[in-house]
Parts: structure tokens; sequence; C-alpha cells
């Protein structure tokens, strides 16, 4: 039936052997009984001379015709029954099946069974007609007619009889009897024949008779005994003749014998038959109906069973590939596409069955298609997903921010640094709209340059722009540049940011560097001379000016700030020249511990805290860090002279592979005029501050590859971040 | 057709049987005499009367009786005797194989049906005096129905009389 069940299954193969036999069994039963109820007809029509009723061949055959017709019956029913029970079982194309085998029976049946009724009667009815009063009336009336008719035909002959044995009488012995059989008759009697009986024997005739009938007559003249003729028994009728006999002496008998003509003869035999067949009828009334009540019933029988089985067969016919198709489409919609349905047909269910197997074989071949469609598409798939994440891993590690707009003005790809730059979200803003996800002025900035764009032709513009970011200013380098495919379709916008803030705050500290350079080495050169002189003053004038605190207070405010010169210009020397960095694998959060340890041992007022996560080794170059993380500590106890809590974080970001050092503190915090100036060299609010600690952090942390960032403690206070990279470039 | 085969049936059978075997046995042939007891059922009269052709097929063989020895067949012979009432010549028309004869009425038919004396040809030579004995068999040879009437009751067997084997001692002067 189907590829598992279908043309190679065993189960199908059985099943299909099984049926064939069945119909052989079939098949074969009917031919029997057809044969040998043919071959009893014969045998009975031809077996007259036969006791056919004992002869046990008869019998035999009687009783397998039996059997047969039971064994018919038996396959009939047992299919009947298996059917019931398929449909029970709710097997697919059993009710189907049923329905037909049911409406080929009631179509045989019904039909047959009035056939039969109608039949019965008939017989019946003809039967009784035919053995009823009138009929048997007529027959015996017409042989009576005809009996009287020989009767008095051979009542003619007896004058003829009489003269000729009077004459037979009369002749002498020896001459030829012949010859006195020989006389003139009447007109009406010409046709007669005389015949002398003589022993049992024809012994002289005139005229000529079938030899049948003189046979028939001496036959009967046999049985009787003596001189019947004067007993009224010498007349004798048969269907061919009519005859007077007379005692001619010695024994002798002559016979007139009157011959009947055939046609005449004929329809005498044919009204004896009838009255016999009459009477036989009348005797045999009710074998004779149960013969045809017999035939009938056993046409019926072989009517319906041989149209119950065409039913069930016609319906196997019909149910077989529709089932099959049913459980191939069954199997097929389970998925299972190596479904091929054994059918072979040339009507429209073996065209079904082949279109149903063409479609199973296309549909696994498709699925074969896609199968390797799907392969080959996977590892496209896979490739475009390790290049996208590749470009979004690029994207997520350069310090541009990037920004993918579509056709539609909507974000289709922004990467962290465009997110952190433009305080968007950067998992909320793919598939929203930018001018959604952007604030307003930095809309009216992006269109103002994206309209700028469009007009210079080129579809890219490139700009340096100054965006309020946390309420304070970012300078960024903004590029946009129009995406267009190949046919000069506009496919969208890519911006690009670059933060300019780093840049341009380095391009200060060098510059300030530099100016620090110079007023040093302008500076300190003169202070030694003025050092010496106002000493060489105190030296030579101070017993002349003895007593005057003028010239003391003068001198000695020379001197102090000559000092204190001479310390802000090795402050401005060292600021300006700052080492490079020695790098080496250290324990950051080992350093920034034991910092704080020194602190919270300096300043017992202030509540210091230190929390470390899990770090690995990092390169950097201890002195500057703990210059720099120095700084930080020095500045949040400047903030904290009434008292407060600092807090000491270090942490390391996996992801980024950044360090960090986080410095805390509750005090009054950084004013919002003042962050942007905080980390420029001499700007400090601080009494007595050069101004240089958080510019000198500043360049520390540049030349770490990193930044130093601050913002807003909560609820009060500043908080500094000092990060930089774990392994710097070089260091892989 | 198994009603036709029981309505065959239900026609009531007769228990017929051959008695009263006797006869002599010498020179080269046996006679045998001996009657035939209830062949002829009230229906099969009916059926004679109304013209069926009745026949029975007698079968005679003649056995030399050995004390202590198989029988030895020294002769057989099969007799068929029919009758048939002509309803035009109103008699009975009996056909034997010894010969035929007319009779007038019905006893004389069934009489003459039922009684028979049958000359069985014996091969080789009688010993006198030593024991014969006939062994005699009858059954019903033909319901002489019409052409018409056996195909319709083809199944039918009507009548089914068969006798078993009847013996009767001969006598060999």
């Amino acid at each position: 039936m189907t590829g598992e069940r279908g043309a190679g299954s065993p189960r199908h193969e059985a099943e299909s052997a099984k049926r064939r036999r069945e119909r052989w069994a079939i098949g074969a039963v009917a031919f029997l009984v057809a044969g040998l109820t043919l071959l009893e007809a014969y045998l009975a029509a031809v077996g007259g001379s036969v006791a056919f009723s004992s002869n046990i061949v008869i019998f035999a055959l009687i009783n397998l015709n039996v059997i047969l017709v039971v064994l018919l019956i038996f396959l009939v029913t047992r299919n009947v029954f298996k059917i019931l029970l398929d449909r029970r079982r709710k097997i697919l194309g059993a009710k189907i099946r049923s329905r037909l085998v049911l409406i080929f029976i009631c179509f045989s049946l019904i039909p047959t069974i009035l056939l039969f009724i109608a039949a019965t009667n008939i017989t019946t009815t003809s039967i009784k007609s035919w053995i009823g009063g009138r009929v048997g009336q007529a027959l015996s009336g017409a042989l009576e007619i005809a009996r009287k008719q020989l009767e008095t035909e051979a009542a003619a002959m007896s004058p003829l009889a009489e003269e000729a044995a009077d004459r037979l009488a009369s002749a002498p012995a020896a001459k030829d009897p012949a010859d006195a059989l020989r006389f003139d008759r009447s007109p009406t009697r010409e046709d007669a024949v005389l015949l002398l009986v003589r022993r049992g024997a024809i012994a002289a005739r005139d005229g000529t008779i079938p030899p049948a009938v003189e046979n028939e007559i001496l036959f009967r003249l046999k049985g009787i005994a003596g001189d019947g003729a004067g007993k009224g028994h010498s007349t004798l009728i048969g269907e061919e003749y009519a005859a007077s006999w007379r005692p001619a002496g010695e024994g002798d008998r002559v016979v007139a014998v009157k011959p009947i003509p055939p046609a005449e003869s004929a329809r005498i035999r044919d009204i004896a038959r009838a009255y016999d067949e009459y009477h036989q009828v009348r005797l045999l009334d009710d074998p004779i109906r149960a013969s045809y009540v017999g035939i009938l019933i056993l046409i019926t029988l072989l009517i319906v069973f041989a149209a119950s089985w065409m039913g069930i067969y016609l319906a196997r016919q019909i149910t077989v590939p529709v089932q099959m198709l049913a459980e191939g489409t069954e199997k097929v919609a389970g998925g299972n596409l190596d479904v091929s349905l054994d059918y072979t047909s040339d009507d429209e269910f073996g065209t079904l069955v082949a279109s149903f197997n063409r479609m199973t074989a296309d549909l696994k071949a498709m699925k074969r298609n896609l199968e390797e469609a799907n392969v080959s598409l996977s590892g496209t798939y896979e490739e475009l997903r390790r290049r996208t994440q590749f470009i979004e891993t690029i994207l997520d590690n350069i310090s541009t921010g990037v920004v993918v707009i579509d056709r539609h003005g909507r974000v289709s790809m922004i990467n962290k640094v465009a997110g952190r730059l433009l305080g968007i979200p950067t998992d909320r803003a793919l598939g929203e709209l930018y001018r959604d996800v952007v604030r307003e002025e930095h809309y009216e900035a992006i269109r103002g340059l994206y309209r700028e764009a469009g007009e210079t032709g080129g579809g890219q513009v490139e700009r340096q722009v100054e965006l309020v970011l946390g309420g304070k200013k970012v300078a960024l380098r903004v590029s946009l540049t129009a995406l267009r495919d190949d046919a000069g379709e506009y496919l969208g916008l890519v911006a690009a940011f670059d933060d300019l803030s780093q840049a341009m705050r380095l391009q200060r500290v060098l510059a300030w560097r530099e100016v620090a350079r110079r007023i040093a080495h302008d500076i300190r050169n003169p202070l030694t001379p003025i050092q010496l002189s106002a000493e060489r003053m105190r030296r030579k004038y101070a017993a002349a000016h003895e007593g005057d605190p003028v010239f003391e207070e003068c001198t000695q405010a020379i001197l102090s700030e000559v000092t204190t010169l001479k310390l802000l210009v090795d402050e401005f020397t060292r600021f300006a020249r700052m080492p490079a960095p020695v790098f080496s694998e250290g324990d950051l959060a080992g350093e920034a511990r034991q910092l704080v340890e020194t602190y919270r041992d300096a300043h017992p007022g202030i509540r210091w805290e230190f929390v470390a996560g899990e770090m690995p080794p990092v390169w950097f170059d201890p002195h500057q860090i703990r210059r720099a993380i120095t700084n930080l500590l020095e500045n949040a106890t400047a903030a904290l002279s009434a008292g407060g809590r600092v807090e000491v974080a270090c942490s390391f970001e996996r992801d980024s592979g950044l360090a960090r050092v986080t410095v805390s503190d509750d005090g009054p915090g950084i004013s919002a005029e003042d962050r942007d100036r905080i980390f420029e060299p001499y700007f400090s609010r601080r009494e007595g501050g050069t101004g240089l600690g958080l510019a000198i952090v500043s360049a520390i942390a540049s030349d770490h590859g990193g930044v130093v960032r601050m913002r807003d403690n909560r609820p009060r206070g500043a908080v500094f971040e000092l990060e930089f990279p774990v392994r710097p470039q070089g260091k892989e | 057709m198994l009603l036709v085969v029981a309505s065959g049936s239900a026609v009531a059978a007769p228990r017929p049987k051959i008695v009263e075997v006797s006869g002599t046995i010498q020179g080269s042939e046996a006679r045998v005499r001996f009657t035939l007891q209830n062949a002829f059922t009230p229906e099969m009269v009916e059926a004679l009367k109304s013209g069926i052709e009745i026949s029975f097929r007698i079968t005679v063989e003649v056995d030399r009786v050995y004390r202590a020895w198989f029988d030895q067949t020294v002769g057989s012979v099969r007799h068929t005797s029919s009758v048939r009432y002509d309803v035009l010549s109103k008699v009975y028309r009996l056909h034997r194989s010894d010969g035929n004869e007319l009779l007038p009425d019905i006893h004389a038919a069934l009489d003459r049906m039922t009684r028979f004396e049958i000359a069985v040809p014996v091969n080789g030579a009688v010993d006198r005096g030593k024991p014969y004995h006939a062994r005699v068999r009858a059954r019903l040879d033909k319901a002489g129905l019409s052409e018409t009437l056996r195909s319709i009751i083809f199944f039918s067997s009507l009548w089914d009389v068969e006798t078993d084997w009847a013996r009767g001692f001969l006598h060999s002067p």
C-alpha cells in the first residue's frame, strides 16, 4: 500500500494475497455451483433410464452443490462481518465500504426477492390453473371424442371383417387364403387392410400397413384369449389404426384394419400425451411446485450472493485506493514523505494514486531541496551573524559613536558609544524613529546637518558640534553619510560621532605644559639672584636697620615669596616635564588599599572605606597611578574638612577590559559651572591650590590610555572615576 | 435446492422386499420364482394409472453353495419389467425381458409386475442334488415421466424403491 505499508510492506503483500485467494475461491465456488447444477440438470434429463434417485453420483453432486452454496454463503457473510468489524474499529474506508456493500445488497435483494415472490406466485397459479377442473374435463372430453371416433372407425370395419371371415370359411382349405381376402369392397372401405392371423402370425394380407401397426395388432390379439368377438372385444383401436376382427375357424382370425391418416394420428397422439401429462401433473403437484420453488430459491440465492460478492468486490475496488490514499495522506500530513502507494490500475483511481505518488515524490524532492537550501542559508546566516557580530563588536569597541538610520527614519543600528554620547538607551532605540529617540536639540542639530548633507550633493557632511549632555558640554565631530545602493536608491543614513572633549583636553594640557615650562624657565632664572640679593641685604644691612621692622619684614617677604615661587616653579616643572609612564604588571587594588590606609591614619576624622572586586593583574605605572589616586584622595580630604565619608572602590569591567578606581565623597560636590574646568591646569577654587592636581590626574589617565571622569554623588558629594585598560596596547 | 431434496424425500418411501424365492435348476438353466412385495405404494399406483411408466430392474444370480468354501456364482441375469397404462386403448402394457403382455386392469398389471419366474442361464453343468441358491434384488429403474415433467423435477426422486438381496434355495433334481 504505502511505502511502509504500501508496495513493499509484508502486511500489504499478505493482505493482497489473501484478497486474491478469496476472489479465486468465490469465483471457483460460483463456477462450480453453476457447473454442477448444469451437470445435474443434464444427468436428470438424459437419465430417464436410470434410477437417478439412488444414483450416488447425483447425490454426491447435490451434496457438493449444497456444500458449495454454503461455502459461498460463508464467504459472503464473513466479508460482511469483516466490514462491520472494520467499521466498528473505525478503520479508514470502512464506512464507505459498508455503505457501498449495503447499497449493492439492497439493490440486489429487493428486485430479486420481488422477482422470487412474483415467480413463485406465477408458478403456483399456473400449476393450479393447469390442474384445474376445466383443463382436465377438456382433455378427458377430447380423449373420449378421439376414442369414439376410432371405435366408430373400427365398427365400420366390422362388416368387412365378417365378410372376409365368411369367405375364408367357405373357401377350400387348399386354396390360397390370400385370395379369400381379395374381393370387391364398397368404395368406403377401399383403403382398409385385411389381415389373416394364423397361430399368432400374419398368414395373408390384402393391402399394406406399417409393420409397427401389424405388430401392435398381433400383440393385442395375443392378449385376447378364445373367441373374444362374441364378448364385444372384436374391435381394436390405437393411435394409428382402428380395426375389427372375426374368428375364421381353426384359430384363424381375420382383421379389417383402417389406417388412420398421419395428421389425424398425430392429433390423437397429442391428445393422449396431454391427457397423460395432465394426470401426471395433478399427481405430482407438490413435487413440481417444490421443484419450481427450489429452482427459484437456488437462482435467488445465487443472484443475491453473487450480487453481494460483486458489491463487496466493487466496494473494495473503490475503497481500497481511497483507504490507501487516506492513510497515505495521513502519513504525509505527519511529515512522512516516503509514502508510495502500490496500486496500479488504468481507471481514475489509478490516475489518482499515480498523481498522489508523484505529489509525494515532488514534495520529497522539494523538502530535500529546502533542507539543502536551509543548510546553505544556515551557513550563510551563520556567516552573516558572525560578520554582524564582528561589526557590532567593532562598533562597540571603537571610540566613535555610530548610528544607522534607514530610509524611513528608523534607527536600525546604534552602538554603545553613540548611545552614551547622545544619551540614548541603545536597547530601546532600535526600530524607533530617530526623532522620537534623540533629544529635541540633538534632533534639530542632526536635521540641520542632514539638510546640509543633502545640499552638498555628495551626501556627506562632517562638522564639529557642541552638545550638552548631562549638563556638560561635549564637543563632537559628527559625520553624516547618506547610504545609496548601486541604483542610487536612498537606503538611509550613517552618523558617526567622535568625542573631541578628551582630545581638546589633552591639547589644552599640552598647551598648559608648554606655558608652565616657559613660565618655570623664565621665572626660575631671576629667582635665585633675587633670593641671594635679599639674603645679602639682610646680612649687609641687618645691623643698619636693626630695630627697623620694615626692613626685616620686606626682606623676609622677599625670601618667603621667592621660596613660594620656587615651589611653584618646581610644580610647573614637574607638570611640564611629566615622564612617560613605565608600565609593569601589578596589583592596582593593593596600591589603592595602601593609600587608603595611609590617609585613614592621617585623617582620623574622616570615615574611609575601601571596596575591591575581583581584579586581574593590571599593567600600570605604580608611581604615576599612586600620584593620581593621591591627588584624588587629597581633593576628597580637602572637601571634607569638617569630616565625612570617603569610599574608594576598585573594579574590573570584563567586557571592555577596563580597570576602574572610583573615589567618592559626600562633601559639597562640584558646582555645575566648574565641572568643565576642573581638569584644566591652574583652575582651583581651593585656597592655596595650584590647580594642577586634577590636570595631572587627567594627564596620567591619558598616558595610561584611559580617562578620568567626574559626576555627582547621590545624595551629595562628588565621584571621580579613573579608568584605563588593564592591558595597554602592545601588552597583549 | 434443499427444499427440492427435502420434498423428494418427503414422498413416502415403501419398504419393498423380495420374498418366496424358490425354483429349480437343471440342465443349463435355473428357473427362479419370487414375489416382489410392497413395491407399489399407493402413490405409485396412482402414478401408474396416470400414465407414468414404471420399470423395475431385477438382478438374479445363481450360486453353487459350498459348505466349507466360498459360494460360486454360476449364472446371473438382469431382467427388466415395466408397465404403462395406455389411456387410449385402456389397457396396461407390460414389457418384460421374456415377453410383452396386455393386461385389462390395474390388479392384473400389479400382479404380473410382482410375480416373477425368470430363467437364468447357468455356466457349466449342474450338479444334481447339490445345493444352489438364487439371490435376487430389485430396484426401481425408471419412473417414466413425460419430458416436460422430467425437466421440471429433475432433482426429485419421487420414489426410492430398492430391495435388499433375498435368497432362496433351488431344487436341483
